[in-house]
């Protein structure tokens, strides 16, 4: 049954994967000629073909099994909301309390059980489940079994802020649409699963469409691709039963041209009388389907719009919780996510950035925890060293801080005092200046606290130092002394840096 | 040949050091909360762990970015000696996305002995970059992209960043980005789909503190007591440099230093000059080595435009200062002559010319950009009736006329009044 390992993939690529379940202290083995991981520990040729068609692939390590008790060896995370799942295996479903009592201690000195957990965090670990979203996924599934059933063509549009799992939720419809297709009877869609930032030319798409349809045809010279896919579903195919295509264009804003033509054409697609294609495109905007397609709507076949929000803080922390859960150990402090969640989603609803902060987390920890082998050798392993709320806020501030205030503060004296003299300077509504005035300014201050203040050369050069640097900007001009300065940072970001100085502070009073 | 003396070889030896970036630098390898060691930490456990990663690292220019990272990477390569290969773009070369594609195609391509192919296009380069990035996903070998000057890749449409970064969301490939950028705000120059996709790690590189500088300079500037040098000169240069660090005047030098600039780039450079005016005699750095390198350091050319002019074009100077001192904001050379003929009348000073040399020392001081026109246009005009401008400011020339060989005093006077 062939699965994509990631989002992004060229339709050629297939990946084999299978998955072993283990009951007992049998061991996984687990055969995916794209997992490294699996080849470092053990040799790649040891295939058991059991077929979980139902649930995409897990990866699970085989050292796992040597940590965990038989209680938490095999844990199943319950498949997606729709329970159409036929696999032939028994799954033990986990307990969430069960687990919660037998989870052995965490030490983060041990170099696999902190690895176990930087992968169960990784943003390119796909989970089992897609939590949080089985609601736009059912959505989506329902629009293209319907397709499917009644073997009409149709358009979907999905839209949401990155990070909120939609080529990760495609993936999932797709498979299982693939699933339902054999189920019902039916015969396989076939998938084009396009990324467009990939195409060179806007037009790639339809040879690419093309290449995948049933007829297989070839591009011939005479007339384009989207020539020959209007042709196509122009007519009445000769087999009464021919396939459903199923295209899934990531990133379709890549698609928009001047003149908006490839989107138009691509979306007009479905509304050919014999077409036979699902398409959804996936984009950020909201609106792309108004702004870039309103010849659709007078035709009435507008698509349908999914809009994936962002996530919110309690999404967050459960997506978070589901992907630790599955670990035989407790690694992270109920508190700590829950903060790391509430800071996330009022940020962006990025869960890309979750996951980051958390690993981030886990490094300061492992650091602490090494740094403590080097001073002392000798010392007993502290209890339980999970990660705490400190080491969260840590990760937060570094990961949300930005490092202007830390680079005004260590900037040498005389930079400091042109920053200040800009800050003052763009205080009212005067937004740019040029370097000459900015000079006066600058002299002016130094005068009033008895420092000498640099010459002309000096004090632009210093100013092309932090344009480099993107304090302030700076305009070309014929003569230097008429270039426009203009600051970039924020004031109360130069309050802040500058207020342990008092000469700062009362010039900036 | 003759053989080198002490102190030519001690010249060369330190000269060298300066020269070599891994030297400066390698002191940092010891503490372990520089940022050496926070870069090398993360590089290696992506590499360990084969997890995807990417970072960023900040800061103003010479502050050795490039360099700690030169230095991380060498000292990986020594470890995992199989399992690194690194790949190096710079955003001034390869912003664009076309060039961007082939030079990765082409480095991978010298890496793994394969050929390159000038012909390929776009498409086939982006599809030979991704089979290659999951072969080596599938070998262990994990692949660091360096790209330099990182904010000009995020011009355009930063297909370049999205691809690479995207190529690390998939558990295929094994691949580390380090972007290298002097604009604080590089990350927010990112779109938002590449931006979500990076995972904010951001490392930045101060300029060092006054204890880390003295440090330094003894790490640079302390002879080895090894055999090649006689030892008594080792001795006698280490103790030559104790003594002026602790000279109080040697602090002020550093002190001026660090308040104009104090990158890890232009202190080198100072070293390096008071390193070369070392008296080869004695053999022996001296003080004055370092009081002449702050000054060729911070040069000023109007101070020197000030020092080589004539009496007669300071006192015109001088005129014209003090009319700017009266509030007079434009004045030409008639306006210039008046208070000429005032001073003189005044004083009785015995340098009194008349009105076409004046003149003619009048241009000079334009030409040499001490004054130039108030305004670009009235071009009919003659030059004597054109306002004119200071192109110094007051106190550059009273320091310029204070260091004049033979400034007479009473012009002194006449401009403090």
């Amino acid at each position: 049954m062939p699965a994509i390992a990631g989002p992004s993939s060229s339709p050629q690529k297939h990946v084999v994967g299978s998955r072993l379940e283990i009951i007992g202290g049998l061991r996984s083995a687990e055969v995916n000629t794209s997992r490294k991981r699996k080849l470092r520990s053990d040799s790649a040729a040891e295939v058991l073909p059991v077929n979980l068609m139902s649930t995409p692939m897990k990866w699970k390590s085989p050292r796992r099994c040597a940590v965990s008790t038989p209680k938490t060896s095999d844990e199943e995370i319950k498949e997606d909301s729709n329970g159409d799942l036929a696999s032939p295996v028994i799954s033990a479903v986990k307990n969430l309390s069960v687990c919660v009592d037998v989870k052995s201690e965490w030490n983060p000195r041990d170099d696999e059980q902190m690895k176990a957990v930087k992968e169960a965090l990784h943003v390119s670990k796909a989970p089992s489940t897609v939590v949080c979203r089985e609601d736009e996924q059912r959505r989506v599934f329902e629009f293209v079994k319907g397709c499917m059933k009644q073997k009409k063509a149709g358009s979907l549009y999905i839209c949401g802020c990155p990070g909120t799992g939609k080529s990760l939720s495609m993936e999932k419809v797709r498979q299982q649409a693939e699933e339902w297709a054999k189920q019902a009877g039916l015969p396989c869609p076939e998938t084009v699963s396009v990324n467009c930032t990939s195409l060179t030319k806007t037009t790639d798409i339809f040879s690419k469409i093309l290449g995948k349809s049933e007829s297989g045809r070839k591009a011939n010279a005479s007339s384009s691709p989207l020539q020959q896919l209007q042709s196509l579903y122009s007519q009445k195919q000769q087999q009464s039963s021919s396939k459903m295509m199923l295209i899934i264009a990531d990133e379709m804003d890549y698609l928009i041209t001047r003149d908006r033509g490839v989107l138009h054409e691509l979306f007009m697609l479905t509304t050919l009388p014999f077409s036979r294609c699902i398409l959804i495109g996936v984009a950020n905007a909201i609106d792309l389907a108004d702004r870039f397609l309103p010849k659709l709507k007078s035709l009435n076949c507008k698509p349908v719009v999914v809009t994936f929000r962002a996530y919110s803080k309690e999404q967050i922390l459960r997506i978070l919780q589901e992907r630790l859960v599955a670990l035989p150990f407790v690694a992270f402090q109920s508190n700590a996510l829950e903060i790391c969640a509430r800071k996330v989603s009022a940020a962006s609803g990025d869960m890309r950035k979750a996951l980051c902060v958390c690993r981030s987390a886990l490094e300061i920890l492992e650091i602490e925890a090494r740094g403590s082998i080097d001073q002392e050798p000798q010392s007993p392993v502290p209890e339980c060293q999970v990660v705490k709320m400190n080491h969260m806020l840590a990760a937060l501030s570094k990961t949300f801080k930005s490092p202007v205030v830390d680079t005004i503060q260590s900037l040498p004296q005389h930079q400091q005092i042109i920053v200040c003299s800009a800050a003052k300077a763009f205080r009212g509504s005067k937004k740019d200046r040029t370097i000459a005035e900015l000079n006066k300014l600058y002299v002016e201050i130094c005068k009033s606290s008895m420092i000498t203040p640099a010459g002309i050369t000096e004090f632009t050069n210093m100013c092309t130092v932090l344009n480099d640097q993107g304090i302030l900007k700076l305009s070309q001009a014929r003569d230097d002394k008429l270039r426009r300065v203009s600051l970039r940072v924020d004031e109360a970001d130069i309050t802040f840096a500058l207020k342990e100085i008092r000469f700062f502070r009362n010039c900036l009073l | 040949m003759d053989k080198e003396t002490p102190a030519e070889k001690s010249l060369n030896l330190i000269r060298g050091r300066l020269c070599a970036p891994s030297f400066v630098f390698r002191p940092l390898c010891a503490s372990s909360d520089s940022n050496y060691s926070k870069l090398k930490f993360i590089v290696s456990t992506s590499i360990t762990e084969g997890c995807n990663n990417s970072i960023l690292l900040l800061g103003p220019r010479g502050s050795g970015k490039a360099a700690v990272l030169d230095l991380v990477v060498g000292d990986l390569l020594q470890e995992f000696p199989d399992s690194v290969s690194v790949i190096r773009l710079n955003g001034l070369l390869h912003s664009d996305d076309n060039c961007a594609f082939k030079e990765i195609a082409r480095q991978l391509c010298m890496e793994h002995h394969l050929l390159f192919s000038k012909m390929a296009s776009l498409d086939e380069n982006s599809q030979f970059i991704v089979a290659m990035l999951r072969e080596c996903g599938l070998a262990h070998k994990t692949i660091i992209f360096v790209l330099d000057e990182f904010d000009m890749f995020a011009q355009g449409k930063q297909r370049l960043l999205y691809s690479l970064l995207d190529a690390m969301q998939s558990v295929t490939s094994q691949a580390v980005v380090i972007g290298i950028s002097s604009r604080l705000d590089a990350d927010q120059l990112l779109e938002k789909r590449v931006r979500s996709r990076f995972s904010h790690r951001k490392i930045l590189f101060l300029p060092p503190s006054r204890e880390e500088f003295d440090g330094l300079l003894e790490h640079l500037l302390s002879l080895p007591a090894d055999s090649s040098f006689p030892s008594g000169y080792v001795s006698r240069f280490n103790e030559k440099i104790k003594n002026i660090k602790s000279d109080t005047r040697f602090k002020d030098i550093l002190r001026t230093l660090f308040n104009a600039n104090s990158t890890m780039n232009s202190l080198l450079k100072f070293i390096f000059r008071a390193v070369s005016l070392m008296n080869l005699e004695s053999g022996l750095l001296s003080l004055e080595n370092f009081k002449a390198a702050l000054s060729s350091m911070q040069r000023q050319p109007k101070l020197e435009a000030v020092r080589d002019c004539s009496i007669l074009e300071l006192y015109l100077l001088v005129c014209m200062r003090r009319l700017e001192v009266k509030e007079q904001r434009s004045y030409n050379f008639i306006s210039v002559m008046k208070e000429y003929k005032t001073i003189h009348d005044s004083f009785q000073t015995s340098d009194y010319y008349a009105q076409n040399v004046c003149l003619r020392a009048f241009e000079h001081l334009r030409e040499r950009q001490v004054t130039c026109y108030a305004e670009n246009r009235g071009q009919t005009q003659t030059g004597e009736y054109r306002p004119m401008k200071l192109l110094i400011s007051a106190s550059e020339l009273h320091q310029g006329m204070r260091s004049h060989a033979c400034c007479p005093a009473i012009l002194l006077k006449l401009l403090d009044h």
